[in-house]
């Protein structure tokens, strides 16, 4: 195929030729942005402007009220895990971001815990699965608390003392504790 | 086995009776319940199991017969001419949720933490036929939680639904009357017999038995749930029986060993020591090849093991020795004794193996190795024993030694000029030989055992091998290239059809249908 060259002439007349006239065109919309914006700015009137951005990190654009956050691990009214190491989150997960590596409790009405409890929050996609999927209110994602930047993959990984660490007293009643739950009126 | 009931002699007649409104014809002798199971009815059961006899005590296998006033358990009742049965009548369903519901009723629903939940025989007959909340509101009968019954075996009693399977296992298959029933009603539970443990060779058999997740087994207990684990078919390693199991495990970590039911082998069972035997495959493994003393890549180690090789061949071949272990698969073996006759040119080989160990008439020989009859049959009657190599070796008759597998029984290797050593193993072997191959275990390769019954049985890959270590068929292709072979293997699957066409004896032995891992999340209960 032959190359068409296609030979496009500068435009005629000085106003073109310079871009000058253009430039000035366009100088003058952003100087009329700003003539309209800045009063209504200084007189506390932004929200009347057209500006959209925000001067972060000064301001904040809130989250929305569903918004997950970090994990946290709930505990007993003694302060041990409540997780039971049942791995009902890290089944129900699909980003397979939990693992958990359960142990033989010495106390008998607990009998089963974590030992190792880690969620890869590079992996985890907030979907809230392991909230729902947990029986005993041990997982919750209630923090609001935005995942930190970190720079290595590492530091991402929390683990189970991290995650208590956000964690309170639950009252949701768990099995083991006391008397069966109808009987607790 | 003492399970098993063994049909009257003499001709028997075939009974034509009805189920469910549809004709159907069994040989007699058969119970209603096995007869529902040959003709695809479910009918669910807490007490009964193949292998066991039948006491009829959970109740919850119940049709209705017509003619009879009240439901009958079908695990107990024979088939008779012109029955008419109903598994699915409203009275039937109905019984069948009462009885479930009595069941239930005590049982403590520790479903999160119970090792059983996902294979378990209560959760899947209450889904499947009850699914109702509980109308009970009172507080249940509490037992105790953890009982010390042995060395394998913890017991929970409050799970225990008091069907007798592990007291029927303890004492028809282990022939031991380790367990028993104490007290009776609500406050009935299993406990060892007065002055015994659950130490028998076969208890934990009991924890597969077990319908619900009353008994758990030490070794198991607490590390995993049901369905994170992906099962493959396989052949116990540990003697000569060659158990048929599944192999149990999660990212390439093997958890836990279970009978694979073959009535030609071990019928429903294998024994404790078996179900242990996958810990080595997990422990001081050789990962990486070794070329005097240093890791080293495959090409370098298998160029100097050539080397060292043909340099012994090439000085004398009646100096150069190859031993055999009976530890390894057919195929193993097969392309080692090929290599050792083509390319080596030695008439010394010799088959070592684990010593013999205990023995009973259930299931255990004495023979520890899985794979004897299958290495006496590839080698043939030129195979030298392990008393030669080691009066061989202390005579100085062997300058060179290329030592496949693991054997314990060798003698001292300090005289030996060169030693090439394919095993899986760090150990004694590996320290003095100039180079070491690593060599992936059973539990990590396809290929077949040969049983004490003369039985091929296949071995499935369950997990990758460790580290860098490969199959012994594929070492031995590769030693055989470097050594000037024009043959060479694509998989264990050619090495065993040569292997069945040169040797006569394993002529129309069968490779099987491949097989790959299943995840236990589909597979349902295994009771």
């Amino acid at each position: 195929m032959a190359t068409v060259v296609k030979i496009v002439n500068r435009p005629a007349g000085w106003k073109r030729r310079s871009y000058l006239w253009g430039t000035m065109q366009g100088l003058g919309v952003t100087f009329g942005h700003l003539m309209r914006n800045w009063p209504r700015n200084l007189l506390g009137r932004r929200a009347q402007s057209d500006i959209v951005t925000l001067a972060y990190p000064e301001e904040k654009r809130p989250y929305p009220p569903r918004n997950r956050g970090l994990h946290r691990l709930m505990k007993r009214a003694d302060g041990q895990v409540r997780c039971v190491a049942c791995m009902m989150c890290p089944t129900a997960c699909p980003a397979h971001c939990i693992s958990i590596v359960p142990e033989e409790s010495e106390d008998p009405r607990i009998e089963k815990r974590p030992r190792v409890f880690q969620i890869d929050e590079l992996r985890c996609v907030v979907c809230g699965l392991c909230v729902e999927a947990c029986p005993c209110d041990a997982i919750r994602m209630d923090t609001g608390i935005h995942a930190p930047p970190s720079t290595r993959r590492a530091d991402a990984i929390l683990d189970k003392e991290e995650l208590l660490s956000r964690g309170e007293l639950s009252v949701a009643v768990q099995a083991g504790e006391g008397l069966f739950w109808r009987e607790r009126k | 086995m003492a399970g098993d009931r063994q049909a009257p002699p003499g001709p028997r007649a075939n009974v034509k009776m009805v189920i469910d409104g549809q004709p159907h014809e069994f040989p007699a002798g058969l119970t209603i319940l096995e007869a529902c199971q040959r003709v695809g009815i479910v009918v669910p059961f807490f007490c009964w199991h193949p292998g066991l006899s039948a006491p009829a005590v959970c109740r919850q296998c119940l049709v209705e017969i017509k003619g009879f006033p009240k439901p009958i358990p079908s695990c107990y009742t024979p088939v008779a001419d012109k029955m008419e049965i109903s598994t699915n009548s409203p009275k039937v369903l109905d019984v069948r949720r009462q009885m479930l519901e009595f069941t239930l009723l005590n049982h403590p629903i520790d479903c999160p933490i119970c090792d059983k939940a996902g294979e378990c025989m209560l959760q899947k007959h209450y889904f499947d036929w009850d699914a109702r909340f509980a109308r009970n509101d009172g507080s249940k009968v509490r037992k105790a939680k953890v009982v010390d019954l042995g060395r394998h075996i913890v017991l929970d009693q409050e799970r225990c639904i008091l069907c007798t399977r592990c007291i029927r296992v303890c004492n028809e298959v282990a022939r031991q009357a380790d367990l028993v029933m104490a007290f009776r009603g609500d406050r009935q539970l299993l406990t060892v017999a007065p002055g015994r443990r659950l130490d028998n060779p076969y208890s934990l058999n009991t924890v597969d038995v077990c319908p619900v997740g009353a008994l758990t087994a030490k070794d198991f207990r607490f590390s995993m749930r049901a369905w994170e684990l992906w099962a493959t078919p396989s052949v116990c390693p540990g003697c000569a029986t060659g158990c048929n199991i599944e192999i149990h495990s999660a990212r390439d970590v093997i958890r836990r060993l279970i009978p694979r039911p073959n009535p030609a082998v071990n019928k429903y069972w294998m024994c404790d020591e078996g179900r242990l035997t996958y810990r080595r495959v997990h422990q001081d493994r050789l990962v990486a090849p070794m070329v005097a003393g240093a890791p080293a890549s495959w090409d370098a180690a298998l160029g100097e093991a050539a080397r060292l090789l043909a340099s012994a061949r090439d000085k004398s071949p009646s100096t150069l020795g190859v031993v055999l272990s009976t530890q390894m698969t057919n195929e193993d073996l097969f392309a080692f004794t090929r290599l050792a006759a083509e390319h080596l040119r030695t008439e010394r080989v010799y088959l070592a193996g684990a010593p013999e160990g205990w023995c009973d008439d259930i299931l255990v020989s004495a023979d520890k190795n899985p794979n004897t009859t299958g290495a006496k049959l590839i080698g043939g009657l030129t195979l030298r024993t392990a008393t030669d190599l080691k009066q061989d070796l202390e005579t100085g008759v062997l300058t060179a030694l290329l030592l496949v597998g693991e054997a314990d029984a060798v003698g001292s290797l300090g005289s030996l000029q060169s030693l090439v050593v394919l095993t899986s193993h760090q150990g004694a072997p590996v320290a003095a030989a100039q180079v070491a191959l690593p060599l992936a275990m059973w539990a990590e390769v396809d290929g077949s055992f040969t049983n004490r019954q003369g039985k091929v049985q296949r071995l499935h890959a369950a997990i990758t091998p460790a580290g860098q270590a490969r199959p012994g068929w594929a070492i031995a292709a590769r030693l055989g290239q470097a050594l000037g072979a024009a043959w060479r293997y694509a998989n264990a699957k050619q090495v065993f059809s040569e292997a069945c066409e040169k040797i006569m004896l394993m002529s129309g032995a069968d490779w099987g249908k491949p097989e790959i891992p299943v995840q236990l999340r589909f597979a349902n209960s295994r009771g």
